[in-house]
């Protein structure tokens, strides 16, 4: 945020003047951009200091083995030809692909039945026991079982990445939908409101900030079910690559897959904020 | 009931029992009758506790009586419906709405094409002086300005009543006087009843032709004064005053009886 003592308005135009007002309007977007830069300045320097140190340790310590930890530019070196040859592409693609099903699965069915399990009072006591206590087993642990019933192709993939990920969005929409200000049911039932359009236009905005915040832990819990899947048994993906880098006594590839999960995880995060923004211009500000 | 004739809202002998985390029994309102003739401004006033906002409830339909019964048109009153219009005195805009989007959300339910919809929110935020915050959304908002739009969002699907409880009470004198006045021309120009709960004997005085007094412990209605004096009223004359004073000497009664 800028103030207006962080603004130069130097010129003495009369205050309600509109070129007084211009100027204070490009000033304040100076200031505006002039932060942005800063931050942004900042946000690179900051990674480029981790990656020159990064290189600099192995390369001119004694007490870190490159082999084990290679610089940036071994790994870059290992990357580039992985990356033309499109090795990298296709494993990113089917990765995504898995990851993005199975947390799609999670988003559609979690809102619904988090809806219907919170507004439905018969249909919460009868679920809640059974959800709470699958919520409580770590999604990893059935990692085994289900490459025992799917076998080690694409559906055991979508299929774990979903049940993870689908807890946090249904608990989240339980609680938005449970926990609505009664104001707002009130205020739509003596304005005559239908039930759609109470669920839709009232129940559902209101819950959401709840519902964002669980979609956010999904995204980051797609990911780490999405490894521990791909670890146990795949033929492609990010995670598949990893292992196959273990396997080859090469941890350079293993750090391009962290690398990329990194990359993935924190485009998804910023993406969805930019997405909430936009969708939910009220939601940021309220 | 000195507009109307007919009786919009009856409440006879009406008894309402709230249980206490303990399940023990607190009487908010005990044999309470009260009737809202057709276009009359009545305002409720009594001390924290008395069972105002239960009584604006049991009309709204949020509640049903524990015993009596509320009857609106001369049928039970079963549940919130748009004939009764209620302005909360928290805030209760639709926080994810513009203010449009807010006025315009009650007449979705009726057989209004898109246009027309968005036209009346916009006469109705208008008829308030909000037509330039139409595309604000609340937070953007002055507690006033919140409550204009709260009152047209109620007008907007022509209820039979409006039931406001405390609706100015969180904003400041000079606003409040604005919100009171612009409140008695919307009044006068619609031709709705009014129910207007408020701790302020002043407010009730300068709106209401009839003030019902409430005590408390348990809720019961002590008296009724009907004011048939000519709007706009003068604040500074002599009947004004002696109505406070007689006013706020039984609401002073009341309470200590039950202190
Ligand atoms: N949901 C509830 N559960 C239990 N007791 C309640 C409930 N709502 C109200 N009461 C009790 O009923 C009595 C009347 O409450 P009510 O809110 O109607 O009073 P009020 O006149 O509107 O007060 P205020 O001026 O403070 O708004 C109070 O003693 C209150 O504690
Ligand atoms: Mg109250």
């Amino acid at each position: 945020m800028t103030t207006i003592s962080d603004i130069d308005l130097s010129d003495n135009t009369h205050p309600a003047s509109p070129s007084f007002e211009a100027q204070f309007r490009a000033a304040n977007e100076h200031a505006r951009r002039k932060a942005q830069l800063t931050r942004l300045t900042l946000n690179i320097l900051g990674l480029m200091l981790f990656i020159a140190i990064w290189e600099v340790i192995p390369r001119y310590s004694d007490w870190v083995n490159e082999v084990l930890f290679p610089p940036p530019s071994t790994v870059l070196q290992a990357f580039i030809p992985m990356l033309t040859s499109g090795e990298i592409g296709r494993n990113i693609a089917i990765s995504l692909q898995r990851a993005g099903l199975g947390f799609a699965i999670a988003l559609a069915s979690g809102i619904m039945l988090g809806l219907v399990t919170a507004r439905v009072r018969w249909l919460q006591y009868l679920t809640e026991p059974l959800l709470h206590g699958f919520r409580a087993i770590p999604t990893i642990a059935l990692v085994p079982l289900c490459v025992l019933w799917f076998g080690i192709g694409e559906p055991s993939k979508v299929v774990l990445v979903a049940w993870g990920a689908f807890f946090p969005i249904w608990i989240t929409t339980f609680i938005g939908v449970r926990d609505i200000n009664l104001i707002y049911l009130r205020s739509a039932a003596c304005l005559g409101a239908s039930r759609r359009d109470t669920l839709l236009l009232v129940v559902l905005p209101a819950a959401l900030p709840f519902i964002l915040s669980g979609i956010r832990q999904s995204i980051a819990v797609s990911l780490i079910v999405l490894v521990a899947a791909e670890l146990s048994g795949a033929s492609a993906g990010v995670a598949y690559m990893m292992s196959q880098g273990h396997q080859l006594f090469r941890v350079d590839i293993m750090f391009i897959g962290l690398a990329l999960l990194g990359t993935f995880g924190f485009l998804a995060d910023r993406v969805f904020v930019a997405l909430a923004r936009w969708l939910f211009p009220w939601y940021a500000a309220s | 009931m000195s507009r109307g004739t007919a009786s919009l809202i009856d409440v006879s002998g009406v008894s309402q029992i709230y249980a206490g985390r303990d399940g023990a029994p607190t009487w908010a309102l005990r044999d309470v009758s009260l009737q809202i003739g057709d276009g009359e401004f009545v305002c409720l006033i009594g001390p924290s506790g008395c069972g105002k906002t239960t009584l604006l409830h049991l009309i709204a339909g949020f509640l049903q009586p524990s015993r009596g019964s509320v009857a609106f048109q001369q049928q039970p009153i079963l549940g919130p419906g748009p004939d009764r219009g209620v302005v909360f005195q928290e805030y209760a805009l639709f926080a994810w709405m513009t203010a449009r989007q807010n006025v315009e959300f009650g007449l979705r339910a009726k057989p209004l094409s898109r246009g027309a919809r968005r036209q009346l929110a916009l006469d109705a935020l208008g008829r308030v002086g909000l037509l330039a915050a139409a595309d604000k959304y609340p937070h953007e908002l002055s507690g006033g300005m919140r409550q204009r739009v709260a009152v047209a969002r109620a007008l907007v699907v022509e209820p039979k009543v409006l039931l406001m409880d405390e609706p100015f009470a969180a904003v400041d004198a000079m606003t409040r006087q604005t919100l009171q006045d612009d409140l008695l021309r919307l009044w006068k120009e619609t031709g709705v009843s009014v129910v207007f709960v408020t701790h302020n004997i002043d407010e009730a005085i300068f709106l209401a032709q009839r003030v019902v007094v409430m005590a408390p412990h348990p809720g019961a209605i002590v008296s009724e004064r009907i004011i048939d004096a000519d709007y706009p009223r003068d604040r500074g004359s002599a009947a004004f005053g002696e109505l406070y004073g007689s006013i706020s000497g039984e609401l002073t009664n009341g309470t200590r009886r039950a202190a």
